[in-house]
């Protein structure tokens, strides 16, 4: 059994979209939906301007409200804690989308089931390959590993940074972390 | 804003459109007039010693096996995948509440025709297209002896699906309006609202040579009762709000442009203050005047269903 967990260091990111056109290419996701996006968000005033890059997809919680609420148990866990969706089983009621609190989930235009972040399970993960976007990072944001085996680079990075989880108050336990930004990119 | 990362529409979308609001009332409606019709076929009135036969039995009878139909196919319809809902019967999870619905629907859907059957035992005897059901209500008849159980089941599940509604829409954390203890409770007395004002509108349409001004009398008590019920109900849901955290979300959903008219106007005026209004004016003392009553009924239906409207896109359209 392994735990894995990502962590998207905002210090480091530069919102290039490598990552999200990565996704799209690996993953053949339709155009006008997303499973990863990574949103720019500018504070400040000129010329003392920041910004900050924050990912927006599946979190991968440990309780996931949208596999709670799945009338038909198409949305399941693996025994590594990664929530994945089976496309035979799904009928589209479009309950988990609503359940859930990161707006990580869409429906697919072309086979109408629901579609969302799967850390590349089927398609990389099996292979034992990092799922794309940490891949193509170009300064390594992303850092992707088995929490559990204390020598992975994910574990090392858990225990000397601290890490941020999205909407900890609901007690979803995600296992997308964040380090949040301190610095930030700069307009330039 | 620069949103080189691609469009957001999938974030704001309304996942749940209008054939669930739909749904919502017609399952509240369902619920409702069988409810209706069985606790009147239960109150028997003095001068109608056989109020088996009484109109609104027979229109309760009529409207809760038609109306949840039409909901369930409203249900499948909007369905990205309407084909593939067999699935919903297959497998169940038991930890979500749209699972247990469909249990409930499974059980209460039949039991609504078994006793439209009851009712209408006469007729199936009587009319040649019903002909192919006249084995079936031979066989229902020989259980005759436990009717009255079928009565005290369907009555229960009855209330579970109008219910469940509240349930299903409250599972959902991230809509405040919809994460309410209350909306379970509220859909259930506005749903045994519109199942009176439809039972009365099918039953002085159809049914006028068993009408029995008793019941009507009977029923508009009901139907008052439930209205001022649904004030403190509505109270309780917005205080909820406020004081629960999502004051912003309240503030928002009683002031919006589009939203906020559509509570005042359409929830608070035409849904519980014109029927009050009525009652009080018109109706006064439960009087039988038939124009009035229609008007009474047609004001509670359509305040329900703009209710159900209310909640279901202003939930998801204010977060």
């Amino acid at each position: 059994m392994k735990k894995f967990v990502m962590i998207h260091n905002e210090n480091l990111c530069i919102g290039c979209q490598a990552c999200s056109v990565a996704c799209r290419n690996e993953n053949k996701v339709p155009d006008d939906v997303y499973r990863l996006q990574v949103h720019i968000k500018m504070s400040g005033t000129f010329p003392h301007l920041k910004s900050d890059y924050t990912r927006h997809s599946c979190v991968m919680c440990e309780d996931s409200p949208c596999v709670s609420v799945c009338p038909t148990g198409a949305s399941f866990k693996t025994e590594n804690g990664i929530t994945l969706i089976d496309d035979r089983l799904c009928v589209s009621c479009k309950y988990c989308i609503l359940a859930c609190p990161y707006d990580a989930r869409f429906v697919d235009p072309i086979t109408k089931a629901i579609g969302k972040c799967t850390f590349c399970y089927e398609n990389r993960l099996l292979e034992g390959k990092e799922p794309a976007c940490v891949s193509v990072c170009p300064t390594d944001a992303l850092v992707f590993g088995d929490a559990l085996d204390q020598n992975s680079e994910v574990s090392k990075l858990i225990a000397k940074k601290s890490i941020e989880y999205p909407k900890a108050y609901l007690n979803t336990k995600p296992r997308l972390g964040f380090i949040k930004n301190t610095k930030g990119g700069r307009y330039e | 804003m620069n949103n080189m990362w691609g469009s957001t529409a999938q974030f704001d979308a309304i996942y749940w459109p209008w054939p669930i609001a739909i749904y919502l009332f017609l399952a509240g409606l369902s619920a409702g007039s069988i409810m209706v019709a069985l606790l009147v076929k239960w109150n028997k009135h003095e001068d109608n010693a056989n109020s088996i036969w009484d109109a609104m039995v027979k229109a309760g009878a009529i409207i809760g096996p038609v109306t949840i139909c039409l909901g369930l196919l409203l249900l499948i319809i909007d369905l990205g995948k309407p084909l593939s809902f067999y699935w919903l019967l297959i497998t169940y999870n038991i930890t979500s509440v749209m699972s247990i619905g469909v249990i409930f629907l499974l059980a209460y859907t039949p039991f609504a025709f078994l006793f439209a059957m009851m009712i209408f035992e006469k007729e199936i005897e009587q009319y040649k297209i019903f002909a192919v059901l006249r084995p079936l209500t031979k066989f229902i008849r020989s259980f005759a002896k436990i009717s009255k159980n079928i009565e005290y089941i369907l009555f229960v599940l009855a209330i579970c699906v109008a219910m469940y509604t509240g349930f299903l829409l409250g599972a959902i954390e991230k809509i405040p309006l919809w994460n309410t203890p209350i909306l379970p409770i509220l859909f259930l007395v506005s749903g045994f609202s519109s199942g009176i004002a439809a039972n009365i509108l099918i039953g002085m349409l159809f049914f006028k040579g068993s009408l029995n001004k008793d019941s009507i009398k009977y029923l508009l008590v009901l139907d008052l009762r439930a209205i001022l019920f649904e004030i403190p109900l509505l109270i309780i849901l917005f205080l909820g709000l406020y004081l629960g955290g999502a004051k912003e979300f309240a503030n928002l959903a009683l002031s919006d442009t589009f939203y906020g008219t559509v509570f005042w106007i359409g929830v608070v005026f035409v849904g519980l203050f014109l029927p009050v209004l009525i009652a009080a004016t018109a109706l006064k003392n439960h009087a039988y005047k038939p124009l009035y009553i229609v008007i009474n009924s047609l004001v509670v239906l359509v305040g329900v269903i703009i209710l159900r409207y209310y909640v279901v896109y202003g939930g998801q359209a204010l977060i």
